[in-house]
């Protein structure tokens, strides 16, 4: 591995052999497999040659900040978890009945959470996931008990302010038990004009008629590298809603892998985002149908300003017995000059027969008709444009139904 | 002597190259209600497409002065901020915009210009909700997006509105009737009726001679082929009604 990423380092609990173990077979997986080229599929059409050649450190004190680096005023009624520069604040979580919050550490050194480790995905199919697991030590586990409704979402706060120069992988569980319902809301701040990397892994685990909407905000600096990757496993009935919003780093990528592993499980992934300046955004998804009467549906929006590039590939996978599936995607953009690239990759593997599958791509201006009808009732052209790219993301918005989220995301 | 309001000498215009307004001329003083009618492809709407300055409509001589300032150098909207006002025949659906944020931006932007304090949001919406009720529009609709899944009343009756809100001193009502019933057509009638008065006025464009007996013009004008063939009072539209434009087409 001739990458500065990799590192030959002793990372806390190593000398526990069951961590140790795991974290080795993410190195194995990573050194097996390598980094992506342009030539490897998944990869086609974002290069991380820069992010490879990145000298990035891990910082291994175990010291956190001391708690005023990220001291904010919380308004929303939400359940707390802060990471500041890629370490867990370590707090007494007032939880609600049915909710366990545990550090990553902690878990890990307890056993407790062993089976769902590297158990959603596969470490030589997801070379940065597996670059995740090697450093595995920073995370949450957020377990819900079954047929408990947590009314208040969870949200977790990544505060990336003084990154300089670092890489950061966090590694996070969610278990969602038989019947339960939450809401778990990312956000990602930075603020630094060094470069650093956020590599984050959620697995994430929906038993039976469990629900889980999870949203997420990323806001990194501009000069930062953000590689994510949602890995979810559902039971029957379960149901899974994605909102993302973009609108920062230098290159990111979210990946989200969904296996619907039961029958009458429900998948959801909206997504908006905006690339300015020379940014790379990349979205992907793969979508596993295992099973009938399985649904999925992707909406992507995007606004495309300067020379930006994204990539929207979607991959829909429908296994032989999985009849009566229905899996969609679509992507809708908005150019604001014509330097802007956009690579929109649909597949479709259809191993079924009766099936509903769908995919479709836009992309367009800003609407000359609607502009007109907007400055003909006197508001300045500047302002009815900015009305008309905000229209253009809100109707991914509309469909959030918590109020004080949408707000966030309406702030962008 | 008083400046006319509106007063147009000579205009043609023409849409990618293609000649549609020949040179017309019309005069509109503070108060009165004018009304164009014409056969379909005269170039009624264009006209009023040239007068809010819509990209793509070049005037390529003549000129038109509103309240005595050339309203050709403006953009579309500081026209609006002066005053003027464009109904349009099909309002333009804007998925993803909220109607009364719109609204609100609208009236802001209106007020901005005559140097008046903007409303806030608790203002704003007082006004709104006394405006809306007038015209029997719910308090759902102001929560939709613009013009999105109205039906054909609901987008005149928005249009109506926006009058009642921005009180232009000039209204451009393109097609005010089309696509409404008897029912929805005499709300919006009487909706433009109670906004008339000396200061304010109405450039009506129209095939049909029942919007005028709704809201009665003190001028009519037969527009064909890019100009005004004949100008008279609200008995030429009688006289339209039951001769059709074909005679007049003639007499030129």
């Amino acid at each position: 591995m001739d990458s500065p990423l990799v590192k030959d380092i002793t990372l806390f609990l190593d000398d526990k052999p069951s961590v140790y173990a795991l974290r080795q077979k993410a190195k194995n997986a990573l050194l097996a497999t390598g980094f992506p080229t342009p030539k490897t599929e998944a990869w086609k059409y974002t290069n991380v040659k820069d992010l490879l050649n990145t000298p990035l450190e891990i910082n291994t004190d175990s010291e956190v900040c001391d708690g005023d680096c990220c001291q904010h005023h919380q308004t929303e009624p939400f359940i707390e978890i802060t990471f500041c520069q890629g370490k867990l604040h370590i707090e007494e979580y007032n939880t609600p009945k049915g909710l366990i919050i545990t550090p990553l550490p902690v878990a890990l050194y307890e056993n407790e959470y062993k089976n769902y480790l590297f158990n959603s995905f596969d470490l030589e199919k997801h070379p940065f996931a597996a670059l995740n697991g090697m450093y595995l030590e920073q995370g949450i586990c957020i377990c819900v008990e079954k047929g408990s409704h947590i009314s208040e979402p969870i949200h977790i706060n990544y505060h990336q302010h003084n990154c300089n120069n670092q890489q950061i992988h966090i590694h996070n569980l969610i278990i969602a038990e038989r019947d339960c319902c939450l809401e778990v809301l990312e956000t990602y701040n930075g603020d630094t004009s060094f470069p650093y990397l956020t590599n984050v892994v959620n697995e994430i685990y929906l038993k039976e008629n469990a629900t889980l909407t999870h949203y997420k905000i990323q806001k990194e600096a501009e000069t930062a590298f953000h590689i994510a990757l949602n890995a979810v496993k559902q039971q029957k009935n379960s149901q899974y809603k994605q909102f993302y919003l973009s609108n920062g780093a230098k290159l990111s990528r979210q990946e989200t892998l969904i296996n619907l592993d039961q029958e009458d499980a429900k998948a959801e992934i909206y997504s908006a985002y905006t690339a300015k300046k020379e940014c790379i955004t990349d979205i992907t998804t793969n979508i596993n149908h295992l099973k009938p009467n399985t649904y999925s549906n992707q909406y992507a929006k995007a606004v495309l300003e300067d020379s930006s590039v994204a990539c929207f590939q979607g991959k829909i996978h429908i296994a032989p017995n999985a009849i009566k599936t229905s899996g969609h995607q679509l992507h809708k953009a908005l150019y604001l000059n014509d330097n802007a690239t956009l690579n929109c990759k649909p597949e479709l593997e259809i191993y079924a027969d009766d099936v509903k599958c769908s995919h479709g791509a836009s992309c367009g201006e800003i609407d000359k008709e609607q502009l007109f009808y907007l400055t003909s009732r006197g508001i300045d052209k500047n302002i009815a444009t900015k009305m008309l790219i905000d229209a253009h993301l809100e109707e991914i918005f509309a469909l959030i139904s918590n109020e004080e989220i949408k707000t966030l995301f309406c702030r962008k | 002597m008083t400046v006319p309001l509106l007063e147009i000498k000579n205009l043609h215009a023409a849409v990618a190259d293609k000649e549609i307004i020949k040179g017309l001329n019309l005069t509109i003083n503070k108060g009165e209600v004018h009304a164009i009618m014409g056969p379909n492809g005269a170039g009624k709407s264009s006209l009023s497409y040239v007068l809010s300055g819509k990209n793509g409509y070049n005037v390529t001589k003549g000129s038109v002065s509103f309240s005595g300032e050339d309203l050709l150098s403006l953009s579309t909207e500081e026209r609006a901020q002066k005053g003027l006002f464009l109904s349009m025949q099909y309002p333009t659906e804007i998925p993803g915009v909220v109607v009364t944020n719109f609204l609100k931006q609208s009236v802001n932007a209106i007020r901005k210009a005559h140097k008046e304090p903007e409303l806030d949001s608790l203002e704003f919406l007082k006004i709104l909700k006394s405006e809306a009720t007038k015209l029997n529009i719910s308090q759902e609709m102001l929560k939709r997006f613009v013009n999105v899944g109205f039906s054909g009343g609901e987008k005149k009756r928005f249009e109506t509105l926006q009058i009642a809100l921005l009180k232009p001193s000039f209204c451009i009502l393109d097609e005010i009737d089309s696509g409404l019933d008897v029912d929805a057509q005499k709300i919006v009638s009487e909706g433009i009726n109670q906004l008339r008065n000396k200061d304010n006025s109405f450039l009506i464009i129209t095939h049909h001679e029942k919007l005028l007996s709704d809201i009665v013009p003190d001028f009519v004008h037969i527009f064909a082929d890019g100009k005004i063939l004949k100008s008279g009072d609200k008995t030429l539209a009688h006289i339209v009604e039951t001769n059709g434009y074909t005679q007049f087409l003639k007499e030129e």
